[in-house]
Formats: C-alpha cells, structure tokens, sequence
C-alpha cells in the first residue's frame, strides 16, 4: 500500500464514486430479490402444466390460426428437417411461412426440390417495408407451407415480409434453426383465448439443445452438455427465463420477447410497422413499440411470458462466438434504449417507463460499467490506502455470495416447480456451475458487454459473423437472443 | 444447503423412478381389466395417490363404454371423492384439473360440487367447473351462469364461446334468451350468437342482423355478427351486410365484405368492386374474396378491373385471379 496525501478533492471523488457503485449494486440486488418473489409467485400460480391432449380439448376449438414465420439464410443443410419438423407441430389452425432471405447457398433450391413447390401468386400486404420479394413457392399437396423467396435484408426484413404474406390473426416469429416443441403454440397461444381483447404478444422460454440428443427434429433426450461455455448459458437462460422474465411478465413490464420464439397480433405488430431495421436487438425493440403503442392509444393490454411452451436453440462453444453474441446483444439493448429514452420514468408510460426501462437502465446500460469500474476501483484505492481490507472483502464477499445466490434460488425454483432436468447428477454439475461461474466468466461477460458499449457508441452497424455448428452439421447462422 | 436436500431427494427419487415405472405398468394393466375386484382395492390402500394418477388419466385418455369402465371403477375406489377434495382444498392449478376431470363423473355429489366451485376465488377455476358442467350437460341456468362467472364483464375469455355452445347443445331455447335480453353484456350476446351460429336455425338471422345495426360500430362484437351471418349464408342479413360495407372501421368493412361474399349479395357486386381500391388491403382482400364467390359474374368484374382499375384495385384483383387460378 502506498503512502501518499490525497487531496480532499480526491478523495470526495473516490467517495461519489464508489457510493455510486455501492448504490447501483444495491439497487440490482434489490430488484434480483423482487425478481426472485415475483417469479416463485407466478410459478405457483400458473395453470396446470397439463397433456397436451387436455389442452387440445380444452383451446383447440376457439384457438385462433397463426402463422409460423421462419427466416431463413444459408441454411441449406438443415432447413428441410427444420420444415418437417414444424410442419409436424399439433395445432388446429396454423401455415408455416419459410422466408429465403437471400440465400447464397442452396436453401431455396433444397426446399422447393424437397418439397415439391411450385411458383405461386398470393395477394399480399405491402404495409411494411421490406426488400423485394422475388417469388413465392408452395403446392396443393402441402396446403400448410409457404415459401417466400426475397432479397437478402436481414432477420428483420425477412420477418416483416412474412408478416406482409401472413393472413392469421397471430404470428410466430421463430428461427429457422430454432426446434419447437410440438404443442408449443396450443400451450404460447392460451392467453390469447383468455383475454382475447388485451393480449398483445406471448413469449416462450427458450432453451439450450446443447449435449441432448436429438431425432427427426424433436429433442428425444434431455442431456447436460460437457464444454463448460454451454454449462454456463444453460445457468444464464435459466436465470433469463425463469426469474427475470417471468417476473417482468407478473410485473407487465416485459421489454424482451426472444426472437427464437414470440407469438404476436399481426394487427398490432402492422400499426407499429414491424420490425425496425438497422438494428441488431430488433426483439426488444417490437416490444418496446407495442408498449409504446398501446400505452399512446391508452388501451389496456397485456404482454406476457408463460414458461412451459418451449423452443430449443443451441449456444456457442466457443470463446469467440459467444463474446461476439453478447457484445451484440448489449448493443441491441443499448439501440433499443437510446431509441425510446423518452419513455424512462416517464409517467406517460406508467410502470412499463419506470419499472421496465429502469430495469434496462440498471442491469443493462449501468450494470456492466458499474461492476467493471467496481472490480477496478477497489484494489485501487486499497492500493492507494483509501479502503480498509475489510471492505475490500466485504465487497467481493457480497457480490459473488449474491451471484450464487440468484443462480441457486433459480435452480431451486426450476426443481420445484418444473424439473426439466431429468437426473440428480444435473443438479449438482449445475449448481457447481453456479458457483464456478462467478470467479472468471462472470468478469468476461461483464468485458464483452463494455465492448458492446463501446461498439455502440462508435456507431457500428451488424451482426458480424457467426458461426453454429448446427444440431445436426456444421452451419452459420445468428443465434437467439435471451 | 437446500440444493443438498433437493439433490438427495432426486437421488432418492431417481432410485425409486424405476421400481414405480414397474407398478405403473401392473397398476395399468389392472385398471384395463386384468384385475379382480380384490386386487384393486389392496393396492388403492396401498397406493391411493398413484391408482388415483392413473385413473385420471385414463378417463381423460379414453371415449365412450371404455370411459364409463373406468369412471366406474374409480368411483368404487374413491378416486371421485378425492377430486372434490382437491377441488375445494388445492392450488389453482389442481382445482383446475379437479374440476375439469369431475365433469365426467355422473354422480349428485360431483355436480354439487362443481357447482361450489362456481363460486370459486379464481375465476379460472369458475370457468373449468361451469364448463365441466355444461360438457356433462349439467349447467345451471344460463342466466345465472352469467351473473356467477360475470360473463361478459370480467370474464371475457372465447371460452365463453365453447361454454354456450355446449349448453346449447340441449337447451337452445336458453342461450337464445340472452340475445334478446337488454342486461347482457355484448360480448355474451356475441358469443351466444357464435354458439348458435353452428345450430343452421335461420330464425335467428333477423335476430342478428338486427343487433348488428344496433351494435357500436368501431365496437369488437360487430365484426362477429357479421362473420355469423355470412356463415348463415341468408339473405335476410342484407341490410346489416349493406350498411356496414361503408364502415369508417376498417375491420367491419373487412368482415362485411367477406359476409356479403358467402350470402351471395350480386346486388353488392359494384359496392364491393370499389373496395378493391380501399386503403386497407384486409378490405381489398375481403372484397376480391367475396366477387370470386359470386361466381362468373363477379370474376368477370374483376377481370375487368385487372385491366383497367386504379393501380391498386388492379392488382387486387389480378392477384385474386391468379389466385383461383383464373388469368386476368
């Protein structure tokens, strides 16, 4: 420690500073632990978690149609496995809407090879902007499918001309190479038959395929994966899903409906103008719209997250990727906030201003920086001698305990109330993970989102290359985000 | 230390997992009549709570005399009495199912008791038993149903549909009433409608039409008066049909179009030619539909605006065609 006078200005500094860093940790904290009750709350009040026979006796009747929108780019070698297998999906009253985003590969060619198609006419809405369509595809004999060749736009793009084709009332925005459960959308579509007038937009959770095994496009055993990076998302998309989201979604205060799997009002998602593009967190950003939108029109509505239906997606293995998805994914949120800043504390927007974009302030813009500039200030002022030792390890003490503690709490909600992992010897590599994953990836993922920041501020634009291996081969595609 | 427990309980449990697949497997094959009498009511004192699981699912699973079996038998093993027990003393989510598979059992106590439930603290939880009543055509009078479940009101699901449609079945004469009845709530009188809509009984179109001209017109229940009496297919829905086709509401002009299409209504042919040109495609859409169904002469109308229309009721109408397979 070194000896040296600070002047008082100095240490005034260092003081604000770390009371800031003190004061938004705690404030974190304190909305981790409202999560945390809201969520174990809305777990236990959820409607049964019942066969999906039951729920086909009990929805099928009144379920309105909806339209499966996949984009699709470079997706040649699976996209055939992925269309059977939504075509496969049990509901009463649904088309699949396959959109070939420009593809450079053999996407389109596989598709309509595969399946027979047919070049078509079909009048379509032209509400939202889009590149233009080239041709769409479809045959008698698979009356259910549709494929939409267009220019290539981006994920957004694709979906706002799959809204434009759509004719459903609802529509589900999916990935391609995203595996839906098959009664995902009679279980997504429930709150749409129980409050017909106010619900806006449904999301499912979404979770990792990483390690299990799967068959013709359906995931037959659930198995932890072994490379250590998907352990730790697994943990991650547990504490998305299972505690923030549900717990925003008790609150009405919902920002994130995932672009892996969300059901939405066609009309709605039109008034808003679909997806915006030039964006990366293009998600976040038609729900933020919606919210707006309602709320201008002071309509009642509802937005909602309902844990059971289920969308499995694959994470990054690697280093490289997965920095890259989350510095993404920080940008995105970023765009999404600087986009509607207006709405924070807001009374216009009521709890959705104060609640929902305070959360995104805290967790998402002030969050990284404060915990980054926390790790690096408190060494260095013990350094300096302006911090006794004890605080010093009362700070680290506090922040990992509590990390644990959310992911344990998590964990512990999830054996309770759903047990989707189905042996004892998951448990225990998960709650090792929890504990493991404080002490380095934690300080990694904080880096990737400053450089998320970093790469807002200078304006950069896309989604930069990322690879997937695919459930069943090699592939590159951009992966879901939570 | 609560992860230790719940840890140790699925070790305990995944030991277990096993042994229970096996006596699943035996309970199963007894419920589907390999079993005595005896047999069955040994092992419902010594597993009531599993023979009770399996039951239930069986009576869900099955249809017709196999159900009654297996009704039958659960009734002699208690299993009916344990469902009314969950029905008062469960969570939400198990009165729920309680009061969903308690439809199927025919006994008084099972009725009384879901009849309670109609008063029930979760509204979810008055909707499962009135339908579980009215599947099992054992409902209360409509009217009351209304007022218990407030229909209409704060229960507003489209389940309401599948309620009356159910009770209608049997008691047309009731669900009627609610149409004509001042005190009920429009989206009751539109799902009453919607329930009988599927009866064909085209004394009812009147009705409709008559509460459709009365209806708010930008309101939600409208365009479902107007899908009904286009499903009617009676001309006697003209008059609402014709009125709403210049709706400033885009959705009703949209559910207008698209009645006058399935009644048939030649004489809206030109009315519905200029809706190609309306500046909602779900309008131009719900146009183009409805003169492909009146046949020659409205293809032939819309062959014509495919040539020589405004840009935008050109397309429609060639699209249309193309559609039906039909070149412009």
């Amino acid at each position: 420690m070194m000896d040296i006078e600070w002047s008082g200005w100095a240490v005034a500094s260092a003081e604000i500073i770390a009371l800031v860093v003190i004061g938004t940790g705690l404030l974190q904290i304190g909305f981790y632990i409202v999560q945390l009750g809201f969520a174990g709350l809305s777990l236990a009040q959820r409607p049964p978690v019942v066969r999906s026979s039951q729920l086909w006796q009990r929805y099928a009747e009144q379920a309105p149609p909806i339209a499966v929108l996949a984009p699709a780019f470079n997706e040649e070698v699976t996209i055939v496995e992925s269309v059977n297998s939504l075509l496969a999906l049990h509901y009463p009253d649904f088309e699949v809407i396959v959109i070939n985003d420009g593809s450079k590969d053999g996407t389109l060619a596989r598709l309509l090879g595969h399946f027979g198609l047919e070049r078509v006419d079909r009048y379509h809405d032209l509400t939202v902007q889009h590149q233009p369509i080239r041709g769409l595809y479809a045959s008698p004999r698979l009356p259910r499918l549709l494929v939409v060749d267009k220019e290539n736009g981006g994920k957004s793009d694709a979906l706002n001309a799959g809204i434009n084709v759509a004719r459903s009332p609802l529509f589900c925005s999916i990935d391609a190479d995203s595996l839906l459960e098959s009664d995902a959308l009679i279980r997504a579509v429930r709150p749409f038959v129980e409050e017909p007038e106010k619900m806006v937009a449904v999301g499912g959770t979404i979770r990792l395929a990483n390690g299990s095994h799967i068959a013709a496009g359906r995931v037959t055993s659930v198995r932890l994966p072994t490379n250590f990076l998907a352990l730790v998302q697994i943990m991650e998309y547990l504490r998305a899903f299972l505690m923030a989201r549900l717990a925003l979604s008790r609150m009405q205060v919902l920002t994130v409906i995932s672009g892996a799997f969300g059901l939405f009002r066609r009309r709605l998602a039109l008034e808003v103008g679909g997806y915006s593009h030039g964006t990366v967190g293009e998600d976040m950003e038609l729900v933020v719209k919606l919210h707006r939108h309602m709320r201008d029109l002071k309509q009642e509505y509802r937005i909602e997250f309902i844990p059971e239906p289920v969308c499995w997606t694959e994470a990054p293995e690697d280093l490289t990727i997965l920095g890259r998805q989350r510095s993404r994914w920080q940008r995105g949120a970023l765009e999404t906030f600087a986009k509607h800043r207006d709405m924070l504390f807001n009374p216009r927007y009521g709890r959705i201003g104060f609640i929902g974009f305070g959360q995104v302030m805290i967790v998402d813009v002030m969050g990284p920086v404060v915990e980054v500039v926390g790790y690096a200030l408190v060494p260095l002022l013990w350094a300096v001698g302006l911090l006794a030792v004890e605080y010093l390890l009362a700070f680290l003490a506090i922040t990992f305990t509590f990390g644990i503690f959310v992911s344990v709490a998590t964990l512990i909600l999830e054996e309770f109330e759903l047990r989707r992992f189905p042996r004892a010897s998951d448990l225990i590599i998960l709650t090792a993970v929890a504990i493991v994953e404080n002490f380095g990836y934690r300080q990694l993922s904080n880096l990737w989102r400053i450089w998320g920041m970093f790469q807002f501020f200078r304006k950069k634009q896309g989604w930069g290359t990322m690879t997937r291996k695919g459930f069943t081969s090699a592939e590159p595609s951009p992966p879901a985000r939570t | 230390m609560i992860m230790v427990v719940l840890i140790l309980a699925r070790i305990v449990a995944g030991h277990r997992h096993e042994a229970l697949v096996a006596k699943r497997r035996h309970f199963l094959s007894l419920l589907l009549g390999d079993g005595s009498e005896e047999e069955l009511a040994q092992l419902s004192q010594e597993s009531p709570r599993l023979l009770g699981e399996l039951s239930l699912e069986l009576i869900q699973l099955v249809r017709g005399e196999e159900r009654d079996q297996f009704i039958a038998t659960a009734t002699r093993l208690g299993i009916d009495a344990e469902l009314r027990r969950r029905l008062i003393k469960g969570a939400t989510r198990t009165r729920i199912t309680a009061a969903e598979v308690l439809g199927d059992f025919p006994d008084d106590h099972s009725a009384a008791a879901l009849e309670a439930a109609l008063d029930d603290r979760s509204p979810d939880v008055r909707l499962a038993a009135a339908l579980a009543l009215a599947h099992s055509n054992r409902a209360p009078p409509v009217g009351l149903l209304v007022e218990r479940l407030r229909l209409g009101t704060s229960e507003r699901s489209l389940l309401i549909t599948s309620l009356l449609a159910d009770i209608a079945r049997e008691r047309q004469a009731e669900v009627r009433a609610l149409i004509d009845d001042p005190a009920v709530p429009p989206p009751v009188k539109a799902a009453a409608i919607e329930a009988l809509g599927a009866t064909g009984d085209y004394s009812l179109v009147p009705v409709v039409n008559a509460l459709a001209l009365a209806a708010d017109p930008s309101g939600e229940e409208l365009p479902r008066y107007l899908r009904v009496l286009g499903n009617f297919q009676h001309p006697a829905g003209t008059p609402a049909v014709t009125k709403y086709l210049a709706s400033p509401t885009w959705y009703v002009r949209a559910a207008a179009a698209e009645a006058a299409g399935k009644i048939c209504l030649y004489e809206l042919s030109y009315k519905l030619l200029a809706m190609l040109d309306d500046g909602d495609w779900w309008v131009r859409f719900r146009a183009g539909e409805a003169l492909v169904r009146l046949g020659e002469p409205g293809r032939r109308l819309l062959g014509e605006t495919a040539r020589c229309g405004t840009e935008r009721a050109r397309d429609a109408a060639r699209l249309t065609l193309a559609e039906q397979g039909v070149p412009a």
